[in-house]
């Protein structure tokens, strides 16, 4: 009996398989071709530019993140006081005009900055932007029930942020504050959406607007993100300035290679974030333009001088070797493949470099000079030694491609001029590890280490990365000094500039920074990290910028 | 048997403990969730500080673990750094459901998982049905007609499908019917994602884009499955028991329905007990590989940025998947083999 009953369900089974196949089969038919504006007709209606990322956000407020590419897509949907253009010169967005001490907007102690807001801004939902939403912004930053990301610049350089009146913030700091431009207010947040859960839930950390920011102030607006697929924005009709294009697309790729392949399929009109490796094969397309953006990164080699350092690197001339042994324009050429250059100073490529200071240039036999009178001999195995101490290098750096291979050409110049140099690797998570959590290179285990580094609110040059006051200890287990340099001179112009708020005397003092890190070579340049972007031909408008890659997203066309 | 099933449920209990505090203590130890957070940049001191103590990262492990478990809300936390213990913490711990919030989106774990799992299911289940659909065309017709060329020539394919390694397969099938194909012309498979954002997640697009990533990760499982059924079946079909419902006059098509595959199933049970588990678990590389929003690409990323919360629910969740699953595998057993029976 029991057989009996099988073969009608196994043929049941089957027959159901055999339609789910065909099902399959047949299906695909409609969107086989993968055009997206044949396929649908609500999307054949309006225009749609795509722009592709290889990192998901991790969060849409950015009091939650400031993660880079979540940081990039503010522009879109939630605009600040001012952004940045492909000059780096600020662009007004809620602001009525830039503080100045001309129009009143500076005090004469450099200490209040007075802004007046546009009074045409509404929220996407048609609530007027006022003073109250930053004053709301300025205390949830603040608060300490909200779980906020980075408290900068308003701890500890604000006294107060106040209104007067409905369209006018009036904000002190406690002593002149040289790099507000860069930092203050780069995004706002709906006080009349966020206030309510504060209230009731005694933090905004878990709000749903925190995911999904359906009210907003940009020229787009937040329509839907599908976790590990993409992010949708669409015209804000209710911005002041309408957008050429219906919809912004985001398109979650996971990795470099996926990017490329989404840009070579047309399935990516904006690539963000390209490996310079993969700029060759794009060219060739002829389809899309790369554009090379200066983003104030800039890799280097921090020498350790502190105590676990090599004792060598104390020596400046040991560090000046180094420096002329390393042929860096070889590396441009070679591996980045003459898309960048050899920057002087973390500062190149901005209003802060000064031309007079320039790169070490290569000269190997300069190198060999210095270590000769620094009294490192040649060894019996081509290796340098000194007081029988052999002057061998650990040279540490996270996963990059580029800087793996960077390691490897870099090993092989210094073992020209008797430096030995062990290549040592860590994951990012491991080599950006703070002091307090074990980090190698926060804890000076290493001789060499290189990272590409940016100034704390860039477009502003202000950064306390090489002051005495950052270097890590059991008393300062989060220092940022991971050089463990200390100059009481080189403290002062630090302290001097960030206290400096007219620009020509700003520079002058940064040029002094320059020349005293560059004779003193604790931090030697290898190349001007520049973010690289595709544009498809078929959009026009497009101006990059290296701080606000998107700012002008509203005038951008499609062909 | 309800006996039975009770006391599995209860000894889950101490060896569910031990599993999470062992992989508490590694998944802590794997870096500095914070050095990542800030992206290109990591967090300035100060910042660095707070978020130590409002995260609880600054607590001992042990503490971070019985936190995790049993939550915070019975004791006072340092909200505002002073030092001092002010508020009751707010968290309650996964044996009261709080599966926590990701350090990395402050979202709750429970809703990133849930947001994730039913695209791996839709993925993994569709492979296994179908692997255990083909494999079993392939294992009894081999096992029937052992050492003919057909099996000869599947026998061939499964060892190339089990010595392939699945990125390898993924990326080969993505390069031909995704690369080539849209170059020749012809009508091409996504390489990408679930489903073309701009047409929207219909039925089509997902089947359509489902195509790449189930052949690859069907290839080796259908190798697997297979050479199990064939061997069975052939141990099977050569007992006495066979040979005497054969001499009853039963049709072929009884005996190998009936009594041969039902006997023959065990080990597949097995097989597909131990793999059933792993489908909430996501396929990470193919996952990664073709873009798929489930739950390895899930892990994946959250390694990377040793997101602790997130990385405990997805291997938790994965650990009583293990102990379930391993109980009904064992009910499964009585009912395919009558002489087995549990006390």
């Amino acid at each position: 009996m029991y057989t009996e009953h099988r073969p009608p369900r196994i043929r049941a089974l089957v027959f159901a398989l055999v339609l789910a196949l065909l099902v399959t089969a047949c299906a695909p038919a409609a969107p086989q071709g993968a055009a997206p504006e044949a396929a649908a007709p609500e999307a054949s209606a309006s225009s749609v530019a795509t722009i592709s990322f290889t990192q998901e956000p991790d969060s849409l407020n950015p009091l939650y993140t400031t993660m880079w590419f979540s940081g990039i897509l503010t522009d879109i949907y939630l605009v600040g006081l001012w952004n940045f253009n492909d000059a780096v010169e600020p662009t007004l967005q809620l602001a009525r005009e830039l503080p100045s001490a001309e129009n009143g907007g500076i005090s004469e102690d450099g200490r209040v900055i007075t802004v007046h807001l546009r009074e045409d801004a509404a929220w996407s939902d048609g609530e007027p932007v006022t003073a109250a939403d930053f004053i709301f912004t300025y205390e949830m930053i603040m608060d300490d029930r909200n779980m906020v990301l980075t408290r900068a610049p308003y701890d500890p350089y604000v006294e107060s942020i106040v209104a007067d009146g409905d369209y006018t913030l009036v904000i002190t700091f406690k002593e002149p504050y040289a790099p507000w431009v860069s930092s203050i207010f780069n995004y706002v947040l709906p006080k009349h959406i966020l206030a309510p859960v504060m209230e009731a839930e005694g933090t905004i950390d878990n709000a749903e607007w925190n995911r999904n920011p359906t009210v907003g102030v940009g020229p787009y607006v937040f329509t839907e993100w599908e976790s590990g697929s993409h992010i949708l924005f669409s015209r804000n009709e209710n911005h002041w300035q309408q957008a050429n294009i219906d919809r912004i697309f985001v398109r979650m790729t996971p990795d470099d290679a996926a990017q490329v392949a989404a840009i070579k399929a047309g399935d990516s009109d904006i690539g963000v974030y390209l490996s310079f490796a993969d700029v060759p094969g794009l060219q060739e397309l002829g389809t899309v333009s790369i554009i090379p953006t200066p983003s104030g990164f800039m890799e280097g080699f921090f020498f350790n001088v502190g105590e676990n350092g090599h004792p060598a690197l104390k020596d400046v001339k040991v560090r000046q070797a180094l420096a002329y042994a390393f042929n860096r324009d070889q590396i441009n050429q070679d591996l980045l493949l003459g898309l960048t250059g050899t920057p002087a100073s973390p500062w190149d490529l901005s209003p802060f470099a000064s031309p007079d200071v320039q790169p070490w240039p290569y000269d190997p036999e300069m190198a060999v000079q210095l270590l000769d009178e620094a009294g490192w001999v040649v060894g019996a195995d081509g290796i340098r030694e000194k007081d029988g101490v052999k002057l061998n290098l650990r040279y540490a750096t996270n996963m990059r491609d580029v800087r793996l291979d960077t390691q490897v050409v870099a090993q092989d110049m210094f073992r020209e001029v008797g430096i030995g140099v062990e290549l040592i690797n860590h994951p990012s998570d491991v080599f950006f590890a703070a002091y307090s959590a074990g980090g190698p290179i926060a804890s000076g285990e290493y001789d060499i280490a290189s990272w590409s580094s940016q100034p704390n609110a860039y477009p502003d040059p202000d950064t306390a990365r090489w002051t005495c006051r950052e270097i890590p200890s059991a008393e300062n287990p989060v220092g940022d000094n991971w050089s463990y340099y200390c100059n009481p001179q080189l403290d002062e112009l630090f302290d001097l500039q960030a206290r400096t708020v007219d620009l020509d005397e700003r520079i002058a003092i940064y040029g002094q920074i320059k020349q005293m890190m560059l004779d003193e070579m604790i931090w030697l340049g290898v190349w001007q990290d520049n973010d690289m972007y595709s544009v498809s031909s078929r959009l026009e408008g497009v101006r990059i910028s290296g701080v606000d890659p998107f700012w002008n997203i509203a005038d951008w066309m499609i062909k | 048997m309800t006996q039975y099933i009770v006391r599995r449920s209860l000894q889950a209990i101490p060896l569910l403990f031990i599993i999470s505090v062992i992989l508490f203590l590694l998944m802590s130890n794997m870096g500095d969730p914070l050095a990542t957070l800030g992206g290109r940049q990591p967090p300035r001191g100060a910042d660095r500080q707070r978020l130590e103590r409002q995260m609880g990262l600054d607590q001992p492990i042990y503490l971070q673990y019985v936190y995790w478990l049993v939550g915070n809300d019975w004791r006072k936390v340092d909200t505002n750094g002073d030092g001092e213990p002010d508020t009751n913490g707010t968290r309650r711990g996964i044996l009261r459901g709080d599966w926590g919030t990701s350090l990395v989106t402050r979202r709750p774990v429970l809703e990133m998982i849930w947001e994730r799992l039913p695209n791996t299911l839709l993925l993994m289940g569709t492979v296994e049905v179908l692997v255990i659909l083909i494999a079993l065309g392939i294992g009894i017709y081999s096992a029937l007609r052992q050492y003919s060329a057909a099996d000869n020539v599947m026998t061939a394919f499964a060892f190339i499908g089990y010595s392939m390694p699945i990125f390898w397969a993924a990326l080969m099938l993505m390069y031909i019917f995704a690369v080539n194909f849209k170059r020749w012309g012809l009508p091409y498979f996504p390489t990408v994602g679930m489903y073309d954002p701009a047409v929207g997640k219909t039925a089509s697009q997902v089947i359509w884009h489902m195509v790449l990533p189930v052949i690859s990760l069907s290839i080796t499982y259908v190798a697997v499955y297979s050479r199990h059924i064939r061997a069975s079946m052939l141990e099977v079909i050569n007992q006495d028991y066979i040979r005497t419902a054969r001499s009853k006059g039963l049709s072929n098509r009884s005996i190998l329905w009936g009594h041969a595959l039902k006997n023959a199933s065990l080990s597949l049970v097995t097989l597909i007990g131990l793999d059933l588990p792993l489908l909430l678990a996501g396929a990470v590389v193919t996952e990664r590989i073709f873009a798929w929003p489930g739950m390895g690409r899930l892990f994946l990323d959250h390694v990377e940025r040793v997101d602790v919360p997130v990385l405990m629910g997805i291997l938790m969740l994965v650990s009583v998947a293990v102990v379930v699953f391993q109980l009904l595998t064992d009910i499964v057993y009585t009912w395919l083999d009558p002489r087995i029976r549990y006390h």
